[in-house]
């Protein structure tokens, strides 16, 4: 099998965040197809590679040196560059910083909403947090908290909860799902293992993480919390405080209360508490189009996170006014990059829009310049982030379907920007 | 294109040459020997009355990784206040305590540094590392890998692994992540802290593998004697900021049995118990088992006063001194099954004893450890201080009268529980070359860096001689990297990349069937994607290998 070049064995996906590396795909006529797995997001992305495309320029096909020359000369003709999406690998982001400072732009990733719900708390109080090979090996309770993270991440059971953790003795683990049924298809990879489900509001997942919190000194003093009653709130209580290695799992891009930071200050709180007794930590999942990883850049060249402005010349970050769905508003000229699905927001009219992304996607208004890119990890190798932050992986190329890739066409629109636009 | 520096007095240890006046010959990057009166130079730079020295080298410094990320994120306050516009040719970012990248290698260039090492390097996150300091402009860097609470490693030992055993797992993990050197932090304390262990003895079994420190300390130190790795084991200790943890820093000296160690910010390990505040300076006790044994080296990590943020691998330290946190909040993580990062904001205040007795103990250390070979200067940047501060250091060590001024200036009960007052060593030109220049790339193993003889890369900083060393220090006329002029009278006058230092030990590869099974069924990461590509490294431009020697060391 490893001799026959269409198929690919330990193939590393860059899409959810998990940091799969043991895929088999298979290059068929058509495109790739995911031979070793059910995940969903697996199986559609690497499915969906569509032929290559030439570039367009309101419409009409041109070579890539034109399209990104009239990249360059909307960009450069802005006033308040909005540079966002950046779904792409580290060489991609870099290259979008480069441009983004050359622009004085904003700058911002598609999926940035869960990221920074948690960064305003790692900002504000600080945590104590985890990574998923010591949820794997080393926690013998899993408390996941709100809607199934599974929806987004939906090899996250079957990889890093179903193995027998290696490292307790004895080598016992069970899962309880707070405020949020599982999925069933995750749900089918805890076979083996106990499992608890605590229904409850899911938009009051806050509520219930302090009022466990305030248990934890006399759990027998416990109150219910969202539908939660006190006894069952009790009993959850006692066992993190009788937890080896407890971790509290969330997906805040799924939390439906307004300032939905709250809720996982609230969750913060709950591990920082459950530390005074044993041990206990948090596992943020956030990390779709390497959402992890651009942030990760920016944070070490600017200083600070995405939702930052370059626009004074000096990198300022305002997680609120430089998200960018509420800046694609004040911008003139928008970039939008998107190499990991061909998926785009609809955009206010009345501005150039630049998109970057894979052949084949579909826009309500064409943009004034699309540029087709191959995605990392199917079309060239590149760099892409674990959710957990700490893991950075390397993706391969599989196929060759001539896209350039991000960090090229942003490098050529970067060398066509005329000189006077040299603004930082 | 051949150039010569002409005339300087030129300070090069390793080569013997203390303030001697003559000239520098460059070519292609590399100094070259005098070619003699027929050539004709195409640049000449007058350096008469100048103070020559190569580039300087700093060997811990924590400029690169997740920590280092986690602390510009929760340093936010510091971010907003010290935000900085690029300015051709340099780039936008920020901080001081926690700069981004190109202020790192903005300020260290501008400080007459060419190379700064990232002392804690986590196996699971030097890809990581390794992509942010090729992001880190003008000066060379590298990494020291993690490894003693790597749970690996632990059950390797658990099984009863021989020597040769350890240090092929040590090679394969040196080679996989493209590193330095190895760095042990608080071997077997961070693997103990996920069990909600709060101390470790150094002889106590830990929690789940069994293992003493003692056992982890000694096998790693024994691999990389075994593997012939240039700098030895580079341990931070026990007990970190714990009074009393001297006896725990002297029984680490013992412990290697006469192989090569190096302990780092020793400053923070030792702390006696004396007194009437049971906190007293063991500078005295290190020094003279320091002076003693020439098999240990050491770095300070010292501390000077103001906000910064200690970021380390010590979850188990970290975890003891979060209630310190200024401003209140700090980050604790264990990080796959290899270590721990935690972060937590400090400020050092003069008027406070405790933080003006650090100050007392890292000078002692200073001045009471005579060999200036075996010696850095550090302040464990960003723990003790931020970088930027080594110019002031520096005038502190040189500087005497200087000294005891600033001395006068801390709390009143300070002079009763040091011997600071007394000790009236000044450091001389030629020993600040030494323990900034030569003796780096001494004890990293990097053999053409750090001198000034013929064959070195021509990494070159040239001072004007200045009464205040602080102003000399802080600006110097020229600095060279490669030949290139890159700081003109302390200004950044041209950008670019610098080079990656690693070591590619040997090692029997049966050992890497053993670590695939772990990795497949521990860390659900396949060996093959854990090991970094060379052309990862800088896009495959800039990694410099040095030799190693197995048993020479």
């Amino acid at each position: 099998m490893a001799s026959n070049p269409a198929i690919h064995q330990d193939v590393l996906c860059p899409f959810c965040g998990l940091g799969c590396d043991d895929l088999t795909v298979e290059a068929e006529t058509g495109g790739l197809a995911v031979r070793s797995t059910d995940c969903p997001i697996a199986r559609d992305r690497f499915a969906r590679t569509p032929p290559a495309e030439p570039p367009r320029v309101a419409g009409t096909p041109v070579p890539l040196q034109d399209a990104t020359r009239a990249a360059a000369t909307a960009l450069g003709g802005s006033g308040a560059p909005l540079v966002a999406g950046l779904g792409t690998d580290v060489g991609g982001v870099r290259a979008a910083l480069a441009l983004a400072q050359r622009l004085g732009a904003v700058v911002d990733h598609a999926l940035s909403d869960g990221l920074y719900r948690n960064l305003a708390v790692l900002q504000r109080t600080g945590w104590i947090a985890t990574t998923l090979a010591e949820l794997r090996n080393r926690c013998d309770l899993l408390l996941v908290a709100g809607p199934d993270p599974a929806a987004f991440h939906p090899r996250l059971y079957e990889r890093w909860v179903a193995p027998t953790p290696a490292f307790q003795n004895p080598p016992s683990r069970e899962v309880v799902f707070l405020c949020g049924e599982p999925l069933d298809s995750p749900r089918a990879a805890l076979v083996n293992l106990p499992v608890t489900v605590l229904p409850g509001d899911p938009a009051r997942i806050g509520d219930v993480a302090a009022a466990l919190t305030a248990a934890l000194p006399d759990p027998s003093r416990a109150v219910g919390a969202a539908g939660i009653p006190a006894a069952d709130i009790a009993a959850l209580a006692e066992r993190l405080l009788k937890a080896r290695y407890a971790v509290v799992a969330w997906a805040a891009s799924a939390f439906q209360a307004p300032h939905a930071d709250l809720t996982v200050e609230r969750l913060v709180r709950l591990v920082h508490d459950v530390n005074r007794h044993t041990r206990c930590a948090g596992l943020p999942l956030a990390g779709h189009d390497n959402v992890v990883g651009a942030n990760q850049v920016c944070t070490w060249q600017l200083g600070v996170p995405l939702r930052a402005s370059l626009g004074g010349g000096a990198p300022l970050h305002d997680p609120y006014r430089f998200a960018w769905d509420r800046y694609l508003d004040t911008a003139d000229a928008v970039l939008w990059i998107s190499s990991f699905r061909p998926e785009v927001p609809i955009f206010p009219p009345g501005k150039p829009v630049i998109v970057l992304a894979p052949p084949g996607t579909p826009f309500a208004t064409e943009p004034a310049v699309f540029i087709p890119v191959g995605t990392p990890g199917i079309d060239h190798p590149g760099h892409v982030f674990r959710s957990d932050t700490v893991v950075a992986l390397r993706a391969r190329g599989l196929i060759d379907r001539g896209l350039p890739d991000v960090a090229t066409v942003l490098t050529a629109i970067t060398a066509a920007l005329p000189q006077e636009a040299a603004a930082c | 294109m051949l150039m010569k520096l002409a005339g300087g007095r030129i300070y090069d240890p390793a080569n013997g040459r203390d303030s001697a006046v003559g000239d520098l010959f460059v070519q292609d990057g590399r100094i070259v020997a005098d070619p003699g009166p027929g050539a004709a130079p195409d640049e000449v730079h007058d350096l008469t009355g100048r103070v020559v020295m190569a580039g300087a080298i700093d060997i811990h410094s924590h400029i690169a990784g997740g920590k280092v990320n986690i602390a510009r994120l929760l340093m936010a306050e510091e971010h907003r206040a010290a935000a900085l516009a690029s300015e051709e040719p340099c780039g936008c970012g920020g901080a001081i305590a926690t700069p981004s990248t190109h202020v790192t290698g903005c300020r260290y260039a501008q400080m007459g540094y060419t190379a700064a090492f990232e002392p804690a390097m986590l196996p699971s996150n030097a890809r990581h590392a390794h992509l942010e300091m090729a992001d880190i402009p003008l000066i060379d860097t590298g990494g020291y890998l993690v490894l003693g609470n790597d749970d690996l490693l632990l059950e390797l030992l658990a099984s009863g692994a021989g020597e040769e055993a350890v240090a092929d797992y040590v090679g394969c993990m040196l080679n996989a992540t493209r590193s330095l050197a190895i760095k042990a932090v608080n071997p077997g304390g961070i693997n103990a802290f996920k069990y909600n262990q709060r101390r470790l003895n150094v002889d106590e079994a830990g929690p789940f593998h069994a293992i003493t420190p003692r056992r982890i300390l000694t096998a790693l130190a024994a691999a990389v004697h075994r593997l012939g790795i240039p700098h030895p084991l580079h341990l931070h200790g026990f007990n970190l900021g714990v009074p009393g943890n001297a006896e725990a820093t002297l029984d680490s000296i013992e412990a290697v049995e006469g192989l090569r160690l190096h302990l780092t910010h020793v400053q923070f390990h030792a702390y006696g118990v004396e007194g009437d505040r049971k906190f007293s300076s063991a500078a005295a006790r290190i020094a003279e088992a320091v002076n003693r044994r020439p098999n240990i080296s050491v770095d300070v990590g010292q501390i000077m006063f103001g906000q910064t943020v200690t970021a380390s691998a010590d979850t188990m330290a970290q975890m003891g001194n979060a209630g310190l946190a200024h401003p209140k909040k700090w980050v604790m993580m264990d990080i796959e099954c290899d270590a721990g990062c935690g972060v937590v904001p400090f400020r050092y205040r003069d008027k406070a004893f405790v933080n003006a007795l650090q100050w007392a103990i890292g000078l002692e250390l200073f001045l009471l450890i005579e060999d200036p070979w075996r010696i850095f200067l550090t302040t464990d940047h960003p723990n003790g201080a931020p970088f930027t501060s080594y110019p002031e250091l520096i005038r502190l060590l040189m500087d005497r009268d200087h000294r005891l001024a600033r001395m006068a200036e801390l709390h009143p009960d300070l002079p009763q529980h040091t011997i600071l007052g007394s000790l009236t060593r000044e450091y001389t030109l030629g020993e600040i070359a030494t323990m900034t220049r030569a003796a780096p790339a001494r004890i990293l193993g990097l053999a053409d860096r750090g001198h000034l003889g013929p064959g070195a890369a021509a990494d070159i900083t040239v001072y004007t001689d200045r009464p205040d060393r602080r102003a000399m220090f802080e600006k110097p006329d020229l600095v060279f990297k490669d030949g290139r002029l890159i700081v003109r009278n302390g200004v950044v006058i041209a950008l670019g990349a610098g080079r990656t230092h690693v070591v590619e030990p040997a090692y029997d590869p049966t050992i890497e069937a053993w670590m695939g099974r772990r990795f497949d069924k521990r860390m659900g990461q396949r060996l093959a994607h854990f090991r970094i590509a060379e052309e990862e490294i800088r896009g495959g431009n800039g990694l410099v290998r040095h030799a190693c020697t197995p048993g020479a060391f």
